[in-house]
Parts: C-alpha cells; sequence; structure tokens
C-alpha cells in the first residue's frame, strides 16, 4: 500500500504548505487516534506486541521493580534494563501518558525520516517531505503497534534518529543510538556495518553510478572502538540498575534462545513449537546466522550507497529477526519512499502491494479463527504469517533488484538486458 | 574397625560356601526330579507366577479397557495369584467418574451383575503413574532405591509371567493415555532383558486392542507364547454396551476369553491349546493371534494355570537340617551418634527490625542505582551531544 | 550483466521448441534463453484470457453443483467420547404429564397478557419449587428502532459430584423462531424446559452444571443473558447481572416447540455472523433423535418432498414429470433449497435461532425446532430425545473440537467438507486477480490503446510491457479508492440513524439517487480520463479479489455471494464514450451496488437490527466494502 501511493512522484505540483504545519496535522491526527479505545483493545495483541516489546510486560516489570523484586528473576520481563531505567525515573507509565509519549515518538521519527530525506537529496526542503511524513505516520503497520504501545515503536524512532545522524555525519550520536537499539533489540547488530560504512561515505545516492569504495578500512576502527565504549557503557547502566547480570540472558539470551513461543507474525514461534527438543539448539543456530550471513553481501554489493544497504539489511532484519511485531517490516516498507528514484526499476510493485494486502487482512483474521472464534487452529495463523513472510521477501527481493538494475540505465528498445 | 571388616569377609564366605553347596550337582538332580514328577501333565519348572496387568487407556469412554484389565485381575486372583504377585496399572478413573449411574462400581457384563471393582482392588500403577517408563521399569525390574515392593515384579528364574495389556493401539503401538506410545521393539527389548536377567521361566502374553497381533511380531526372547485379538489391519471390537452406564463395557476378545476362564479351576487340566481352540472369529469379530514358536513346549501340554494359577507343587519331604549362617547387623546402633549436628546458636538470630531496615536501604539503594543509571545515560547523550 | 541486441523479427512466431532447436548449437545461451523466456510469456498472454474464462466458468459451475447429491458425504461422528443414543432413558408418561401441568399453566398467563416480569416470576417460582437455585434478570436495549426491554429466567442444577467448572444450557425462549419471532408462542418449549428440570434433577450422574434458561423475546433475551454471563458490555444494553453462575459452558440446546405436536426434529445452526457449530454436536443429535426417539430429523423446517410426494412444490413443479420423479432430480432439489437457506442465513451473518448467539462465545449450540404437525410425537419424545443428547453432551471431557466448523449441510445427513466447496469461490476470486493484473499491465503501456497493444502482445514485438513503463495515475486512483470508502462509512453512519430509519421510504431513494451520481462528481473533478479509468478497474478488481477470497474462511456464504454479484460485473467495467452506452451501465452498476435501498427497506431495518442489537456485521460490510467496491465500478464507467 506505502509503496503505491509512494510512487507518486514529485510531478504533481505539491501544496506549498510549510512542512512543520503538515507535520503537525498528521501527529494531531494521529493523536486523535489515541483518544479513540483502540490502544486499550490493541494491547496485548501477539502481532502488534511480541514478549520482548509488549507494554503490559514492561509495566509488570516496572511494578516489580519498584517494589523490590528483581524483574528478571521471573520469566515475564524481558525489556532491556535501559527501559526499567527510564520509566521508573523520568518517564511515566500510565498508559494515556504513554500512548501519547509513543505517538509523539512517531512523529519524531517521521520528521527524521524526512531530515534523512533532505540530507540524501542535499536541499533544505522539498515538496515530497509531507508524503514521506504521511507515508511514515499512516502506515498501518506503524501505527497499530504505536496504538498498543509496542516498544518496537520507540525502536524505529531511534532507528530513524541515529540514520539521521548517521546521514549527517555526525558520528558519536548515531554510534551511541545504534548502541541503546543493539541493546534494545539484539538483532539489530546487524545493521552495524552498513552504518560504519555510512559514516565513511557519504548519504548521497550513488545506486546509478556505482562505484568501488573510496575511504580505507582503517578509519573503521576508531568508529567501531567508539561504538563498542558506547556498548560497555549502556552495559554497566544496564547492570548497575538491575543490580546484577540476570538481565543478559532475559533480554539478549531470549532473542538467542527464544524462551517465549507466544505467537507473533514472524516465522520463529511456530517453527519451534514443532521441532523436535533435541534439534531446537542446531535451528535455533541456524536460524540467527541466516540473519548474518547477509551482512557481507549486501555490504559489498552496495558499498557505493550505505544508506541502501542499511536499508536492505533493516528489512531483512525485520522479516527474519526472531521476535517481530508488524512494526518491524513497516518501518522497511515506508523507507521505500526515501529512493523514488529506484522505483520505475521495480519489477512487481502491485504483486508485492497485493501480498501485503493479503497479508494485513489475514493475519488478525486467522489470529481470531484460531484464538477468539475457536474454529481455527495454530496452523491457520501461521499460514498467515507465511504470506505475511512471503510479501517481506518479496519486497526486500524488488527493492534488491531495482537497486542494482538502476546502475545499467534505462532500458533501451531492442535491447535487453541479462545476467551471466 | 579392623576387627570388623574380618567380621565381614567370614559373613561373605560363610554365605557363599552355604550358597555353592546349595547348588552342588546332587541338589539340583533332587530339583529337576522334583519338577520332573508330574511332568506328564505340566513341564513349566516353575515355582511362582506373577501377573502384569495393563489398562493402558484413561477416560469414561474407554471404560471397556477399565473392565479389560479388572476382568483379568479377578480371574487371575481367582485362580490363586495373590494380590502381592499382581501388578494392575489402572488409569482408574471409571469407578469413581462423575458420569458413572453407579459410582464405586465397574461391571463388565450388559446386565451388571458382577461387580469387578468391589472393595478388594489393588492397583499399583494409578492414573498419571500408568505410563510407558514405570511398565518397562515395572518389566526389568529397574526400579529407583524408594519404590515399594507392592510395585515391583520381584520375579525370578523359576517365576511365569502372564502379561495383559489392553488399551488402543496400532500396527506395532500401543498408546498410553493419549500422551505416549509403547512399541512392539520395547516390549520385546524389555522381555529380553528379562530374560538375561533371569527374571523369567515362561511369559505368557496376551493384547487386545486394534491390530494387536503386531505387537508381540517383534519378541525373541525365548519361552514367550504370545496371543492378541486381531490381524494387522485390523481393528478389535467392543462386546457389549449397557445402556444405563452408556458406554461399552468389555472388548468382545477379552470377554470371551473370560467366559472361557470362568469354566477354570485350580486343579483344572486345561490347557493353552484349549484356550487357543476356543477363539471363535464370528463372535469376537476379529481374527485372534497366536504365537509359540519361542515357546519351548507344545501348547497342549501347557496348562492354563501354568499362568493364571498359582498352582505350585509341593512334596513334602523330611526336613533338612540346614546349617543357617547367623545374621549380625552389620553396624551396631552406637555408631550412628557419633556424628555432631551443628548446634543451633551457630545461626545469626534473627530479629524483627533488621529485615524492614533492610528493605528500606534496599528500596533506597535502589532507586539510587535507577538514578545513577539514568544520570549515567543522560552523562553519555549529553557528552555525545555537546561533542562536534 | 551484458546488453544483447534481441533478434526482431518474424521468427519470434515461432513456438518455443523451433526457437530452441534454432540456438541449441548457438555460440550465446544467454540470447536462447532470453527468447525462450520472451516467448513463454508471450504464449502465456495469449492464453490468459482463455484460462481467465474458464476459472470463471469452473467456478460458477461449481457453485451451482454444491446441492448435488453426488457431491459431498454422508454425516459421521468424529469425537471419541460423546457415544451418542447408548442410553436408556427414563423420561417417562409422568415427566409428560408434569409438562402438560406446566403448559396449562403458561396458557393461562398467556391468555391474562401477563407482562414480561409477571411471567419471569411465575418461571422463578416452578424452578424453586423444584428445588433449584433460580432467579431473574431485566434488560433493556437501546436501538435507532426504539427501546426493547424483557425478563428473563434461569435456574441452575449444579453437578452433584462435580466441581461445576463446566456447564451445559438447556434454553428456550417464550418467542418460537416461527417466522423469525413473528409473535408465535414457545410455551410446549417452555413445558419441556420446565419439566425436564424437575426430571434431570434426579440423576447423580452430571459431570457438568446444566442451566435452564427461559429467555423472553426471541433474540434480544438470550443475548442479554448471554453477555451478562461472560460479562461482556454493550453501549446500548442495559441489564441485571446474572446472580447465579455457573462454569464455562460447553454446548446448548435450545429448545423450539410451538405446535400442538410434531412429526419431524428440524435441525437449525446457522449462528451470527455465519459461524456454526461443531459438526459433531448436529451428528449425534441426530443419531439420538432417531435412535432413541425414532423421530425423523431435517434440515430446517423443510421436510423432504420425497417422503410426502404428493407435496411436489418449488423448482421441480415447474419439470416435465419425467423429470420430477428422477430421483436424482429430487434430490439435487430439495438439497438446493437447504442450500439456499443456508446462505440465505449465513450470508447475511443472520442467526437461524436462539442458539446461533452461543456461537460468539464459542459455545456449540442447535435449535431443536419441533415442525408443527398433527402427530405423531410429543412431550413424551422430545423429552426423551433431549434427555439423551444431554447424556451425550455430558460425556464431552474438553470442547468440542475433533469434527468439522466449515460445512455445508446438504441434508441432514450428508454435508460438504470445505475442501470441495470452497475452491469455487476462490477460483472466481483468481479470475478476478488475473483480470486486475492484466488490466494494470494494460493501464502501463505507453501511449497504445487496446487494440494496438494486443497486436503487440501477439507477438510482432520483443518488447514486454515492463521494459516500457509509463507512469500510471495511481494516486489519483487510489484518492478515488478512498473516496469511495469515506462515501461507505457515510452511508452506514446515515443508516444507523434514527431519523433515515423512521423516514426509510423517503430518505433511501435519495440516498440512492445521490450515490448514484458521486462517479460523476469525482470524474468531472478529476476530469481525466485513459489509464486511469484502467488503473482504478485494476484496483478495483484487485481488492474485490482479495476480499472475496479472504472472507471465504469467514463465511463462505457471504464470499460466494460476492463471488457471484461482483465477478463478472466488476470484470467488464469498461469506460464508453457512447452517451447510451454509459447511461445504461450507470442505471444497472447503480441497481447492482445500491439497488437494495430501493428494493430491500425491510432487509435494511433488520440489517440494522441486528447490527445494533446483535453486533451482526453485514450491515457495516456491504456499506464499508460493498458499496465502495460497486461505486468504484460505476467510476471506471464513467472515467
Amino acid at each position: 500500500m506505502t509503496l503505491m501511493s509512494s510512487s507518486k512522484t514529485p510531478s504533481p505540483p505539491a501544496s506549498t504548505l510549510n512542512f512543520s504545519v503538515v507535520l503537525s496535522a498528521l501527529v494531531a491526527a494521529r493523536v486523535a487516534l489515541t483518544l479513540t479505545g483502540l490502544p486499550d483493545v490493541l494491547r496485548d495483541d501477539h502481532q502488534l506486541a511480541s514478549p520482548l516489546t509488549s507494554f503490559s510486560q514492561l509495566q509488570e516489570g516496572i511494578y516489580l521493580f519498584n517494589h523490590g523484586v528483581d524483574p528478571y528473576s521471573g520469566g515475564t520481563f524481558r525489556h532491556s534494563p535501559l527501559f526499567l531505567t527510564l520509566f521508573a525515573t523520568i518517564l511515566p507509565n500510565s498508559p494515556r501518558i504513554c500512548s501519547l509519549l509513543w505517538t509523539l515518538c512517531d512523529g519524531l521519527g517521521a520528521w527524521a525520516l524526512v531530515q534523512i530525506w533532505r540530507a540524501r537529496q542535499n536541499v533544505t526542503s522539498s515538496e515530497r517531505d509531507g508524503l514521506i511524513a504521511a507515508v511514515y505516520l499512516f502506515n498501518p503497520y506503524i501505527f497499530l503497534p504505536t496504538l498498543a504501545l509496542s516498544t518496537s515503536s520507540l525502536e524505529n524512532t531511534l532507528m530513524l534518529i541515529l540514520l539521521m545522524f548517521a546521514a549527517r555525519g555526525k558520528a558519536s550520536p548515531a554510534l551511541l543510538g545504534l548502541a541503546f537499539l543493539v541493546h534494545f533489540s539484539l538483532s539489530s547488530i546487524v545493521l552495524l556495518s552498513p552504518i560504519l560504512l555510512l559514516l565513511n561515505t557519504d548519504q548521497f545516492s550513488h545506486l546509478a553510478s556505482p562505484r568501488p569504495l573510496a575511504t580505507s578500512i582503517r578509519k573503521v576502527v576508531p568508529l567501531l572502538g567508539e561504538f563498542v565504549v558506547y556498548f560497555c557503557l549502556l552495559a554497566l547502566s544496564s547492570t548497575l540498575v538491575s543490580g546484577g547480570f540476570a538481565w543478559i540472558p532475559q533480554t539478549w539470551g531470549a532473542t538467542l534462545m527464544l524462551p517465549d513461543l507466544t505467537p507473533n507474525p514472524g516465522l520463529w514461534w511456530y517453527f519451534f513449537t514443532e521441532i523436535f527438543d533435541h534439534f531446537r539448539p542446531f535451528f535455533l543456530m541456524v536460524f540467527t546466522v541466516h540473519l548474518l550471513i547477509y551482512i557481507v553481501p549486501v555490504c559489498i554489493k552496495f558499498q557505493h550507497d550505505a544508506l541502501y544497504a542499511t536499508f536492505i539489511l533493516l528489512g531483512i532484519v525485520g522479516a527474519f529477526k526472531a521476535y517481530p511485531t508488524l512494526s518491524d517490516p513497516g518501518l522497511f516498507l515506508s523507507m521505500i519512499s526515501l529512493f523514488p528514484e529506484i522505483y520505475p526499476y521495480l519489477r512487481h510493485p502491485i504483486v508485492t502491494s497485493l501480498l501485503h494486502l493479503h497479508a494485513f487482512l489475514l493475519l488478525p483474521l486467522f489470529h481470531h479463527l484460531w484464538l477468539n472464534q475457536g474454529t481455527g487452529n495454530a496452523n491457520f495463523f501461521y499460514a498467515s504469517t507465511l504470506v505475511f513472510a512471503c510479501a517481506n521477501g518479496a519486497a526486500i527481493i524488488d527493492c534488491l533488484w531495482a537497486g542494482l538494475r538502476i546502475a545499467i540505465g534505462k532500458p533501451v528498445e531492442g535491447y535487453s538486458i541479462v545476467q551471466e | 574397625m579392623l576387627l570388623l571388616s574380618f567380621f565381614h569377609l567370614f559373613l561373605y564366605l560363610s554365605s557363599w560356601t552355604w550358597r555353592t553347596s546349595a547348588t552342588s550337582p546332587d541338589q539340583e538332580q533332587i530339583v529337576r526330579d522334583f519338577f520332573g514328577k508330574d511332568g506328564s501333565t505340566s513341564t513349566s519348572g516353575h515355582t511362582n507366577n506373577w501377573a502384569v496387568l495393563v489398562c493402558a487407556s484413561r477416560y469414561w469412554f474407554n471404560y471397556r479397557h477399565m473392565a479389560n484389565a479388572l476382568g483379568m485381575y479377578r480371574t487371575v486372583k481367582r485362580l490363586g495369584i495373590p494380590d502381592s504377585n499382581i501388578i494392575l496399572m489402572l488409569a482408574d478413573d471409571a469407578s469413581c467418574n462423575l458420569r458413572n449411574k453407579f459410582p464405586g462400581s465397574v461391571y463388565a457384563n450388559p446386565g451388571r451383575d458382577l461387580d469387578l471393582y468391589g472393595d478388594n482392588i489393588e492397583v499399583d500403577y494409578r492414573g498419571y503413574e500408568v505410563t510407558v517408563e514405570n511398565f518397562i521399569r515395572v518389566l526389568t525390574g529397574r526400579m529407583e532405591p524408594s519404590v515399594p515392593r507392592s510395585k515391583r515384579l520381584l520375579t525370578d528364574e523359576r517365576s511365569n509371567v502372564f502379561v495383559y495389556m489392553t488399551g488402543h493401539g496400532g500396527n506395532e503401538f500401543l498408546k498410553f493415555q493419549d500422551n505416549e506410545e509403547i512399541s512392539a521393539h520395547d516390549i520385546a527389548d524389555a522381555f529380553e532383558q528379562m530374560y538375561q536377567k533371569k527374571r523369567y521361566n515362561e511369559i505368557f502374553f496376551m493384547i487386545d486392542t486394534c491390530q494387536a497381533n503386531s505387537m508381540y511380531s517383534k519378541f525373541y526372547s525365548p519361552n514367550i507364547l504370545a496371543t492378541g485379538s486381531s490381524l494387522v489391519g485390523e481393528n478389535s471390537y467392543s462386546h457389549k454396551n449397557d445402556n444405563d452406564i452408556g458406554v461399552a463395557v468389555i472388548d468382545a476378545f477379552t470377554h470371551y476369553v473370560l467366559e472361557f476362564m470362568e469354566g477354570i479351576n485350580k486343579t483344572s487340566t486345561k490347557t493353552m491349546q484349549d484356550l487357543f481352540d476356543s477363539y471363535d472369529v464370528s463372535k469376537i469379530g476379529s481374527h485372534p493371534g497366536v504365537r509359540s514358536d519361542l515357546f519351548n513346549r507344545p501348547l497342549d501340554r501347557a496348562r492354563i494355570t501354568d499362568f493364571f494359577g498359582n498352582v505350585a507343587h509341593v512334596e513334602v519331604t523330611p526336613s533338612i537340617e540346614a546349617e543357617t549362617p547367623a545374621f549380625v547387623p552389620p553396624t551396631t546402633p552406637g555408631q550412628k551418634s557419633e556424628r555432631a549436628i551443628p548446634s543451633q546458636s551457630a545461626l545469626p538470630s534473627l530479629t524483627t527490625s533488621q529485615p524492614l531496615m533492610d528493605m528500606r536501604w534496599l528500596n533506597n539503594w535502589r532507586v539510587a542505582r535507577a538514578w545513577t543509571s539514568v544520570a549515567l545515560l543522560g552523562a553519555l547523550i549529553g557528552w555525545v551531544g555537546l561533542q562536534k | 550483466m551484458e546488453a544483447e541486441e534481441a533478434n526482431q523479427g518474424p521468427r519470434w512466431k515461432q513456438s518455443i521448441s523451433r526457437l530452441r532447436q534454432k540456438f541449441k548449437g548457438g555460440a550465446n545461451a544467454n540470447v536462447a534463453r532470453l527468447r525462450r523466456r520472451k516467448a513463454m510469456i508471450s504464449s502465456l498472454t495469449r492464453r490468459l484470457p482463455f484460462f481467465k474464462f474458464a476459472l470463471f466458468v469452473v467456478g460458477y459451475i461449481w457453485m451451482l453443483a454444491i446441492p448435488s447429491p453426488r457431491l459431498g458425504r454422508g454425516t459421521y461422528i468424529d469425537e471419541n467420547a460423546l457415544q451418542p443414543s447408548q442410553v436408556n432413558t427414563y423420561w417417562n408418561w409422568g415427566d409428560v404429564h408434569a409438562a402438560d401441568r406446566y403448559l396449562e399453566q403458561l396458557e393461562a398467563l398467556r391468555d391474562v397478557n401477563s407482562t414480561s416480569e409477571q411471567r419471569a416470576h411465575f418461571l422463578e417460582t416452578e424452578f424453586k419449587k423444584l428445588g433449584l437455585p433460580a432467579s431473574t434478570q431485566n434488560y433493556n436495549f437501546s436501538s435507532s428502532a426504539g427501546l426493547i426491554t424483557g425478563t428473563n429466567a434461569y435456574a441452575l442444577l449444579g453437578s452433584p459430584r462435580g466441581a461445576g467448572t463446566e456447564a451445559m444450557v438447556i434454553s428456550a425462549s417464550w418467542l418460537s423462531r416461527t417466522g423469525e419471532g413473528d409473535g408465535t408462542l414457545n410455551l410446549r418449549g417452555i413445558s419441556t424446559v420446565l419439566a425436564l428440570a424437575g426430571f434431570l434433577k434426579r440423576y447423580s450422574l452430571w459431570a457438568k452444571d446444566i442451566v435452564f434458561v427461559i429467555s423472553d423475546g426471541y433474540l434480544d433475551g438470550m443475548h442479554a443473558w448471554l453477555s451478562e454471563y461472560h460479562g461482556s458490555t454493550h453501549k446500548n444494553l442495559q441489564s441485571d447481572p446474572v446472580e447465579l453462575t455457573s462454569g464455562v459452558i460447553w454446548t446448548a440446546l435450545n429448545i423450539d416447540y410451538p405446535g400442538h405436536s410434531f412429526s419431524h426434529l428440524g435441525v437449525f445452526f446457522e449462528g451470527l455472523n455465519g459461524r456454526l457449530p461443531n459438526q459433531d454436536l448436529l451428528n449425534s443429535f441426530q443419531r439420538i433423535s432417531r435412535n432413541t426417539g425414532h423421530v425423523p430429523v431435517t434440515v430446517y423446517d423443510h421436510i423432504d418432498p420425497r417422503e410426502a410426494p404428493q407435496k411436489v412444490e418449488g423448482l421441480v413443479s415447474n419439470l416435465p414429470k419425467i423429470l420430477q420423479d428422477n430421483p436424482e432430480i429430487q434430490a439435487f432439489s430439495y438439497q438446493a433449497k437447504n442450500v439456499a437457506r443456508h446462505i440465505g442465513y449465513q450470508a447475511r451473518g443472520r442467526a437461524s435461532g436462539v442458539h446461533g448467539l452461543f456461537h460468539e462465545y464459542r459455545i456449540d449450540a442447535i435449535t431443536i425446532f419441533a415442525i408443527p404437525a398433527t402427530g405423531p410425537h410429543g412431550f413424551h419424545a422430545i423429552g426423551r430425545i433431549v434427555e439423551s443428547t444431554l447424556r451425550t453432551m455430558n460425556n464431552l471431557l474438553e470442547r468440542l473440537h475433533a469434527s468439522f466448523f466449515f460445512f455445508i449441510l446438504t441434508d441432514h445427513d450428508r454435508f460438504m467438507k470445505i475442501g470441495n466447496y470452497l475452491p469455487s469461490a476462490v477460483l472466481i476470486s483468481i479470475a478476478m486477480m488475473i483480470q486486475g493484473l492484466q488490466t494494470w499491465v494494460r493501464a502501463g503501456w505507453k501511449g497504445e490503446d487496446e487494440t494496438k497493444l494486443n497486436e503487440k502482445q501477439d507477438g510482432s514485438s520483443g518488447v514486454t510491457p515492463t521494459q516500457q513503463p509509463k507512469r500510471r495515475p495511481v494516486g489519483r486512483a487510489l484518492a478515488i479508492m478512498t473516496v469511495a470508502h469515506l462515501v461507505g462509512l457515510v452511508v452506514f453512519t446515515a443508516l444507523t440513524q434514527r431519523l433515515f430509519i423512521e423516514n426509510i421510504q423517503l430518505l433511501a431513494p435519495i440516498m440512492f439517487i445521490l450515490l448514484a451520481t458521486i462517479p460523476f462528481i469525482m470524474a468531472n473533478t478529476i476530469g481525466d480520463t485513459g489509464p486511469l479509468s484502467l488503473v482504478l478497474k485494476s484496483f478495483n478488481l484487485c481488492l474485490a479479489s482479495t476480499v472475496i477470497s479472504i472472507i471465504t474462511v469467514l463465511n463462505f456464504s457471504l464470499a460466494s455471494s460476492l463471488a457471484v454479484f461482483l465477478g463478472i460485473p466488476l470484470s467488464i467495467t469498461s469506460s464508453s464514450s457512447s452517451i447510451l452506452t454509459r447511461v445504461i451501465k450507470t442505471a444497472l452498476y447503480s441497481m447492482l451496488g445500491f439497488g437494495w435501498l430501493l428494493l430491500g427497506h425491510r432487509e435494511i431495518l433488520s440489517a440494522v437490527h441486528d447490527w445494533e442489537v446483535l453486533q451482526v456485521w453485514f450491515a457495516p460490510f456491504v456499506c464499508l466494502v460493498y458499496v465502495p467496491l460497486a461505486l468504484q465500478a460505476l467510476t471506471v464507467c464513467v472515467l
């Protein structure tokens, strides 16, 4: 859906409205959405909040913490201790205020997305700004998890902000943001190398004119060191607040060991409920390593455009990570709006959109048939997650293809292109 | 101490010499003669009888399986096997089921003439204890030390064992309570282990389930006679339904076996051949099978009571003065109390104010930690933000 | 990657095999591959129209064949625990006498025009006389049609030896389902429940609590009772809490016995929003009724004409005699009647009886309807059948799950599995999807009109449409679709206003005219023709196809109705230049999309009532999904 709407290029005369006005209006509309009864209904929906991102579990953890019980001693709280730090001290944790906070974070994310776009185009404002913000704020994959107060929405905002810094060449904030992000969601470590690459190159679009990497690898080392320092400081902070190391197996360990098999729109849970126990460690390793194998090829292939490499890897992480919510693929889909240059080279945008439309309708329907109505079973919902995975896969493959194809240029009548 | 160990050595040696003298050739001959004396009718050579009766299913609608097992229980008990020699594994949720119109009773016939449950039932493995693991442990005797004698199959090389199983099964497996399965290989291996550990003289294995005959097809240990209710690919059918209880009360095969058994008493000379000849396919509805290739005796020489009864040969002989060694407990009572018990006073005394203080202190410490952590984060963000 | 000159020319018309033969030994395998691929694409595009046509034909024929006696299979019982019809029943003439006594008292209450509260009080007292804890519950619904009030009475028989964590319900409503609650009273049904309460209490074998509910009105009373029992709140419902609660309700039987005596027991099973109970419940009841009660069972109140040959009616009566006597045609016509009734209930999300309310709470329930006749059965038969059915339900160890939840019952003992009927609608939706994608490709073709395009695709050029992209007006098409959906929302909001309901005769035609003009307004505002029409058509088809294929699992009847109404019409939308064709098309599509505003006033009222009182989503579905699709189709035609 976003694909379709975003393929409207800047050709029609856009309104000359000030971007900040447009953004405020969009955010205001979103705030109005939080005032409906929706947030309470969606709070514990499996598709919008995983055990690692659910707001209910966050509140549970904070309650335990405030009452002197180590929240990590049980099996319910799997959020990073940094969330504990923030919500036990400076941030409020009443659902009403939080839904406002979450929505404002989404607004911030949209603003950051527009900043990335501006940085990439090297302009101070453009006609497309409002559209990009709208594509982010009114992407149902983005705003439904936000209404459910899933912390994955905050991760998305953080991701966009750190990308904004990276695109502006501000290394320290970007690396600190990434360190935070990895603390919140371990799978984001995949994005480390393209972001380091981005910090060493520029953010402009070079998709049409690929060239070998100009910078030397030696420049990366201090940045990597800086990241490690931030990361360790955050780990120290986490240890400090939780009073021990119990948080490590409960947060990062959960991503790797998959102790909680609550259904989610990802691909892991069903597989690991069905598998025999003695194969479990092996397949956990396979599923984890599977995420990592994409890093090198994508970074090599898109060494000329690190932002695009980040974008592709973001899509891959969103589709294949351990505890995804709808907002993870949603971020990827909304980010397509940053790269209008690839649109003419997309091969099957309508197929991807239709797959997403099907998945978007099937996921809640089969979830309902299985868990509410009782006439379906787990296989129904699993089938819909497969459709969802196909849709995500189709989007990634198409973007990958278009990103490479653009380098060859426009097709010429009578000529075709084949791969040797 | 040294003295004590010498004493032990003496004990061991004396018992060894006694044992070797007991199995000296002439004594063995006496034993052989003893069993051979009645050779014209029975050649089994067993001195004791055991029965393992397993109902592998649970739930009200499987009433008939419980009735099957209880019917067999009644028969073997009537023919003289005492409760101490019967291992009964039963889900036992029929008699006291909420749906039972006749609480506390289990009937195996539609007229409800005979209450199989009565008040003299000893179920050794009940409810969720009826598992594949427990069944195999019973057979092979590999038990936790804490398991009481009544739950063990204390057989020896002179024991004839009757194993009866019923439940829902398929080709080469029998379901245990909708939860797990035992395969034909598992039972065959368990029997082989029993053979190697000299835990039986002969086994009679009977099974009533769908495709039952597949269950004994994997046996490979000697002296096993087996029979099952139905061929591979064939169902085993229930026999009769009681319209007040509302469910089928017994399976056909077991019903006709029990009917045959009603004509047997402890002095009966009916043989296994007679039992197998009594199978009537048209009545049972399935094709019962018999496997006797591992069994060393002709079927018409193997009495029913060799397995179902506890008919032991008794010979009154002039008393033999055997030298029984005196039993001395290995440790004297006085040794036990020598260990020092840690004194209670060494533990820190608990007062009421201390935990409260503790709590408050912990609470402050926790808040401090949280704020320190926030400060750390703030410092980090601030430092990064101030950086150019 | 490398660019290769494609070999253009008449050779392109050659078949794949000849190409392969020619290039097999060639220097460059890539060229061969490229050609092969292009040949494949062109042959595929050439065959696509035929394929699409075949899908439509097969889909529609399949739908028509659903009632055929040759398809489907006999019903069977899947759950081992049920053990139906295996018990002696002890309901006897004494109990029948008790039921007669209750009936007399109820008739007396009816004759003095007693209020709901008086009736409920009487029932409560009678239950208490039997020694059962009993209570009453007042409720009132406010809807745009007015206020609905009533009082339910209910009693609880706790499981004598059980923990009371599970329950089953025996219910009867004050109004019979005859004519969907047209005022016929269900006095005998209520008498049966009262007499059963006294009778069942004598047995100690109940593993579950039994709840006796006498609900007021037709559906509203039970809806209020169930909502309170399960603690779900509705904005427009005010009711007393249910004081006596039991465990989780697994199964429920609703007894509907309006006549003096009955010849058959009809079974009604469709619930709200197209939900069906587990088939095991139906099958158990049927087996018990035949074997224990010796009462024949039918689906709904349709008595098989083959049982009573003199009463030939309906479809068959118009056929020549020789065909009328053909058993297969007789069976088909009877089963077609059943299927049509089923689709009528399910597509509109309407419950075929009080049982349908239970399904919302995951309770398997059916209505036993005593089809009024002059004999031979009465209280004696129905009591025994219910007693035996309760014994069967009592045997359950877990919720009914083994048998089918998705089925079409073509006869009382025949049904179709989901796999045998679902593909019919899915095939049509696939055909629509193909049409939509084809239109999308066509819309992206630069500067060519349709005839030229076809020539191209026939193979005169090697350029496939994807290589010559043209900007499609996607944004504008999406904008039109958004507007169409907003219009749907406005229509829905309007329908649920009291003003509209009260003046429906006047306002519905006005709304019809407004709806029919909206596409013209949109077309004039946008003022662009050509590819926009194609893109909109493509999106419309893709959306309709998605909706149909997804709804199939939720409510097959609705999906197949959509497939019938939208399948062909949406596929043949096109803009035309002639004014006359435009006018005709506008009229036709308006009638298809909004004709219900002119013709179906009663349907509108009942659909709105169902939405407001029972949360049946048929009305919002029509307004928010069906109307926009039709609006978009109309827009395609006028663009």
